[in-house]
């Protein structure tokens, strides 16, 4: 039997590269994200986990770093929205979020378009009502969403 | 969906080239690849972090503070009290005359808290987890003191929150207009509404409030990377604080996620910041997390309404109306008791109303403080107005539309002096209407509700019309308190172009996702016959770039007026000189030379008669030594847009308290559960007039955002206090904003009327007066006309308050009554 | 947002993570987290001890044999939500894990987190006593089956002793059984105010009723018409609490009105 501990190390593959780190058990994925691997793209806007700001892909699949700890991503794959295109060039959402306007102060921007990335994997062509049940549990507070809706369903459209 | 129409109703004088085309956003790029630079982005080395020891109690006497188990935590770099605050700080400037200045605000709670959440104290560590652990074992001692939550029993004075004031009450007056008891007299009949209430809330922006302090010993100098909305203002308030100068505080922003005006109150934590790295000689980082900024920083205002009356002729005609307001501006008034005044922007609302009298009092209670929040004070007045407009039309039985319509400023006054000298700039207030009405099918709505009540669902429409008054007088304030030394409004822009060809501006505005590059972008470009992507506008503020003046930020729909007014002012003087430049350098006449696609050229001159930019920069910047010696031009220019007012008439309370009224009708059907009193959205318009539009796809952005703020404020979002005064809604869980499931599609249309007074014919119009909640309580009422005609009386109207209402819509009606004058 | 210290352990098997909760006064069983990582992050809980569940794969099986759906105790509600064994077994618990929270909640969020926190507004608690579940729950001691009904003992509580794991939720498949569910939730599809699962079978009408106690409320009506629902209700003279959202006399309603709607879909889908 392991024995419980207050920190372990972990290595964890982030956007294609292996991080490998020492980490407190109680250190949050989120922070574990932007403050240890300082990959500053992934966002927190509240405490309880309603937001979404922080939404990466573990293993492919859309999560909130924020509940989940540091230390139960290790041997896992995260993408954030770093990796989503190649450096300097934006995947078709990312360009359809900017022709759309679908950002403005741009915060919850990473997160919206994490949510939105895992569901065109899984479905290409949503439908409205699909788009806005997956981006529930994203808060924008800029939008109102409409724009939001309309750069998702465009992008395979 | 959405469908504009655009029409222009006036001529604009400047030429569209880039202005009033939806061009990308310059700022898309980094944002939706993750590489916006927000504060907390920002590190720096042996950085301490910053957690707050915070008071559960609302309303305890702070008999002592043990820090000596926080400081024993290996980790912990240091702590900071309100004692050490009240020695090394002065109190806030206080806005208020007697006796709302008498009240003492310091960056730490000092000698007692008035307010759950308020911050006692200060720790700073190595990482964010070990200052919350530290702060835990900071121990405080309290008295508690009896709680006033409710501005109805703060105003009595029977508990006092502010010894040093002696009273609750921050500021009160009188404000008459025209002639009430003539209008009174003239009226057939008078409707009275006995109370209403304007609920509190916020705008919530997603990134809470935060800063990166560094302190420079040698100069005495501190740098804040942080997400302060209003820097001038917010350095007017800090440095006298600071018994320092205005120079010694560098604000550095670049993105910031959002703002709404929650972030314009940031003072006390960033004094706190300022003491603890100059203490501890590091830099610290502070982040404030939901539940904190739920619970201690910036409410919006609450308000009650008492005692109104209104002066109504039979035809329908509206004299004018009498009320009391009371406003509860939360423990500290900060950026009040400006509230008290900012609403009278927007006087009679959309309509002609000629005698109005407000009695006007505002109150501290034991709740977070409060801060300009999206929609400022004239939110919760045009609220009123529209209330007024729908408990009139239902107790006098007369049609909602027309009656507005009979009312509404008509489009031939304009522009249109308001009874207290505030002067409507241009706006077509009927023709909205009726294209936000045609939005939502208004033509079949008697068949809809037939067919709603067949399937058990009341259905209801409603109207939110509403002003957005743009670009400040801060002449107003002097209209609370005659001796403040603030008047008029200005903002800075520089503009320049550099050595291989770059045009740069700076902005002295704090954008919060307006779109200032592009929008700014634009705006040079179609001055210098360019492409904006020629334009490099610096993201963010910064203080050092020498682009600010005193009223810089970015709050109170302005932008596009004064932001944009001095972008227009700087880039015109370097037009001037690349023309006068370029004349010198070609030999020949200034009128000869025109700018265009990146060159300054002899108008149908020879094709070698051109300069690219580059040029320009070049020759004055690195190959001077040919110009004549009694010419130099720098090709760098800062302007300041100052708008004119003219003085406030301090005797009748009278003046141009704003600049612009942008417009923004609202229209929509609900249809309510009758068996559980849950609201749904089936059909939403809003129709905008914001003048000459530089870029509609920014304002149609805003206009959703505005809306669906407003949604989320009359469906769900409130801040309820118990009778202990502990916030209940303290997070996202209970204070439900609206998610993509919650908003409807909305439907936008638009026209243009340009401003006459504005150097591009645009207005500001971020706000939207919050027309999706007043929109939403005219719905609600209309819909629940046939359950006993209960009167919508709150702005806030969740499934409960709704079922309420269908239950006992007789203790609503109590509230209401008309008398035959 | 910053939790306390916390000891982490992560079993490569259910008696491991039975030994390790055995083993540790103040160890809890993480599942999804998606409500204990919540609680810990306000410091309202702070357990010593954390033993990870999420690599345990033979809890997250979902699996019908004979006349029993099985779940593992850490399927979520995405895997409920698109399991074509709870389709053509039970397709209410595949509807109304489709309800709860959002996506990324769904992808993390367990059937066996969300029984075991008994938070009293969860969907789970009313819609397992409803259609007659049983928790198969193992400790050092050995393995028992509790029955959904008697799981609940109070708000954050359940029969799972310290150092006990609870491995799978047990359903009757019933692929047309006439199954109800209806909810009134603070915005669409979120944290219910008040809520109700029924159930009809041959001989008669369950309704069970979240929100309204520390634990799910089972009615037993004579008859599926509205009146007699309305009755049941009534007579159960319910006491539910009063918060923000709803006064204790509108959540009462509110129980009636989504007791009727569920046995009224279930009606329906009983035809």
């Amino acid at each position: 039997m392991q024995q419980p501990s207050t920190s372990r190390t972990i290595s964890v593959e982030i956007n294609g590269e292996v991080c490998e780190r020492d980490v407190d058990a109680r250190r949050l994925l989120v922070h574990f994200i932007r403050d240890d691997v300082e990959l500053t793209g992934t966002h927190i806007g509240c405490d309880t986990g309603n937001c979404g700001a922080c939404t990466i892909h573990l293993d492919g699949q859309a999560v909130k770093s924020c509940m989940l700890l540091a230390v139960q991503a290790d041997g896992s794959k995260v993408t954030t929205v770093e990796g989503l295109a190649g450096d300097g060039e934006l995947t078709p959402l990312q360009q359809a979020f900017s022709s759309h306007h679908a950002l403005q102060c741009g915060y919850c921007t990473p997160g919206m378009l994490m949510s939105a990335s895992a569901l065109l994997e899984q479905n290409p062509r949503p439908t409205e009502e699909e788009a806005r049940t997956a981006i529930q549990g994203n808060i924008c507070r800029c939008t109102g969403y409409v724009n939001i809706v309309e750069a998702i369903v465009s992008v395979n459209a | 969906m959405s469908t504009t129409e655009t029409t222009t109703t006036a001529p604009v004088e400047l030429q569209k080239g880039h202005i009033g085309q939806s061009i990308p956003r310059k700022e898309d790029k980094r944002l939706v690849q993750g590489q916006g630079i927000f504060f907390d982005d920002v590190r720096r080395h042996g950085m301490g972090y910053v957690h707050f020891v915070r008071s559960p109690h609302a309303h305890a006497k702070i008999v002592s503070i043990d820090v000596a188990a926080a400081l024993a935590l290996d980790g912990v770099y240091g702590t900071l009290t309100g004692d050490e605050v009240a020695i090394q700080t002065d109190p806030f400037f206080e806005m208020s005359t007697a006796p709302g200045s008498e009240i003492k605000d310091y960056a730490l709670a000092v000698g007692k808290t008035r307010f759950m959440g308020e911050p006692v104290a200060a720790v700073c560590a190595s990482t964010r987890e070990l200052a919350r652990d530290a702060a835990e074992l900071v121990e405080v001692e309290y008295e508690q003191l009896d709680v006033l939550v409710d501005a109805r029993e703060a105003v009595k004075d029977e508990t006092v929150m502010h010894e040093d004031a002696g009273t609750n009450t921050v500021w009160s007056g009188v404000f008459d207009w025209g002639d009430w008891e003539a209008a009174k007299a003239e009226a057939d009949q008078i409707v009275t509404i006995d109370e209403l209430h304007f609920h509190r809330f916020s705008s919530t922006p997603l990134e809470c409030s935060g800063a990166l302090v560094e302190y420079e010993k040698a100069t005495g100098q501190w740098t804040l990377h942080c997400n302060h909305q209003m820097p001038g203002v917010g350095a007017i308030w800090m440095a006298p604080a600071l018994r320092t100068g205005i120079d010694k505080l560098r604000f550095i922003t670049k993105d910031i996620g959002g703002g709404f005006g929650n972030k314009i109150c940031l003072h006390p934590y960033y004094v706190t910041l300022c003491l603890l790295s100059r203490k501890l000689n590091r830099p610290v980082n502070w982040t404030e997390w939901r539940t904190d900024q739920h619970t201690a920083n910036a409410h919006g205002n609450e308000r009650w309404f008492h005692d109104v009356e209104v002066a109504v002729k039979n035809d329908g005609t509206m004299l004018g109306f009498s009320v009391k307001a009371l406003d509860d501006c939360g423990a500290f008034p900060r950026y009040e008791p400006l509230g008290c005044i900012i609403w009278a922007q927007v006087t009679p609302g959309c309509y002609a109303w000629r005698n109005i009298r407000v009695d006007f009092t505002q109150v501290t209670t034991n709740k977070s403080p409060v801060s300009p929040n999206r929609g400022y004070s004239r939110m919760q007045h045009l609220w009123l107005t529209e209330r007024i407009i729908d408990i009139v039309a239902a107790e006098l039985d007369l049609d909602p539309v027309e009656l507005r319509k009979r009312n509404y400023v008509k489009t031939e006054q304009m522009p249109y002096e308001t009874p207290n000298g505030c002067v409507y700039d241009s706006g077509d207030y009927a023709r909205c209407l009726d294209m936000a009405l045609e939005l939502i099918g208004y033509d079949s709505i008697e068949e809809r509700r037939t067919e709603a009540a067949a399937r058990g669902k009341l259905l209801g429409v409603g109207i939110g019309s509403t002003l957005d008054s743009g670009t400040n007088n801060f002449g107003q304030s002097q209209l609370l308190n005659p001796e403040l030394q603030f008047s008029g409004n200005n903002e800075a822009a520089t503009v320049k172009l550099d050595i291989f060809g770059e045009l740069v501006v700076t902005l002295g505005t704090v954008p919060q996702g307006q779109g200032h590059e592009t929008t700014a972008s634009q705006v040079v470009a179609d001055i210098l016959g360019c492409s904006p992507d020629q334009v490099h506008v610096r993201p963010g503020h910064d203080t050092f770039f020498n682009s600010h003046a005193g009223f810089s930020g970015t709050y109170a729909s302005q932008f596009a007026v004064t932001g944009l007014g001095a972008v227009k002012g700087a880039t015109d003087a370097l037009r001037a000189e690349m023309v006068a430049l370029a004349a010198a350098v070609l030999q020949c006449e200034e009128k000869q030379i025109e700018l265009a696609d990146g060159f300054a050229r002899i108008k149908d001159g020879p094709p070698e008669a051109a300069l690219p930019f580059m040029a320009l920069g070049a020759i004055v910047n690195a190959n001077n030594a040919f110009l004549p010696p009694d010419f130099n031009p720098t090709l760098n220019h800062r302007f300041v847009y100052r708008p004119y007012f003219g003085n406030v008439d301090l005797e009748k309370k009278m003046g141009k308290l704003t600049l612009t009224y942008a417009t923004q009708i609202h229209a929509c059907v609900v249809e309510i559960d009758r068996e559980t009193g849950v609201v749904e959205i089936v059909d939403y318009a809003a129709v905008d007039d914001c003048g000459t539009r530089i870029h509609p796809q920014i304002v149609e952005g805003q206009v959703h955002g505005a809306t669906a703020h407003a949604i989320g404020a009359a469906l769900h979002e409130e801040f309820v206090y118990d009778e202990d005064g502990q916030l209940l809604t303290s997070n996202f869980y209970d204070y439900h904003v609206p998610h993509a499931l919650d908003v409807p599609a909305l439907k936008t249309a638009a026209i243009e009327s340009p401003s006459p007074f504005t150097p591009l014919g645009s207005k500001g119009m971020g706000e939207g007066g919050g027309g999706g909640i007043h929109c939403l309580c005219s719905a609600i009422q209309d819909a629940l006309k046939p359950v006993g005609k209960p009167i919508v009386y709150d702005s806030c109207n969740p499934s409960h308050r709704v079922w309420s209402m269908i239950q006992d819509p007789e203790s609503t009606r109590a509230n209401v009554s008309v008398v035959p004058a | 947002m910053l939790l306390r210290e916390v000891e982490y352990a992560r079993p490569s098997s259910v008696e491991e993570a039975i030994q390790l909760l055995a083993a540790h006064d103040g160890a809890r069983a993480l599942a999804g987290g998606q409500t204990l990582v919540n609680v810990m992050k306000a410091r309202a809980a702070s357990p010593d001890v954390l033993v990870d569940l999420n690599r345990l794969d033979e809890l997250r099986a979902i699996t019908v044999s004979g006349d029993t759906l099985q779940l593992g105790a850490m399927a979520t509600y995405t895997q409920i939500r698109g399991s074509s064994e709870v389709e053509v077994s039970r397709p209410i618990l595949a509807e109304v894990a489709a309800q709860i929270a959002d996506v990324q909640v769904r992808n993390r969020g367990t059937i066996g987190g969300n029984v075991c926190s008994n938070d009293p507004t969860n969907h789970l608690p009313p819609l397992l006593v409803a259609l007659g579940a049983s928790m198969t729950i193992r400790g050092a001691g050995g393995e028992r089956t509790v029955p959904a009904e008697e799981f609940f003992l109070g708000v954050y509580m359940t029969v799972v002793a310290e150092g006990e794991l609870l491995l799978s939720v047990s359903v009757p498949a019933a692929a047309n059984a006439a199954d109800g569910f209806a909810s009134i939730t603070i915005g669409r599809d979120g944290t219910c105010i008040a809520n109700a699962a029924a159930c009809i079978s041959e001989d008669s009408v369950r309704i069970v009723l979240g929100c309204v106690d520390a634990v799910p409320v089972v009615l037993t009506p004579t008859g599926t018409d509205d009146d007699s629902i309305r009755r049941a209700v009534d007579g159960a003279n319910l006491e539910p609490p009063s918060d923000v959202h709803a006064s204790a006399e509108y959540r009462r309603h509110l129980a009636g009105v989504c007791a009727v709607r569920a046995v009224q879909q279930a009606r329906a889908r009983g035809r």
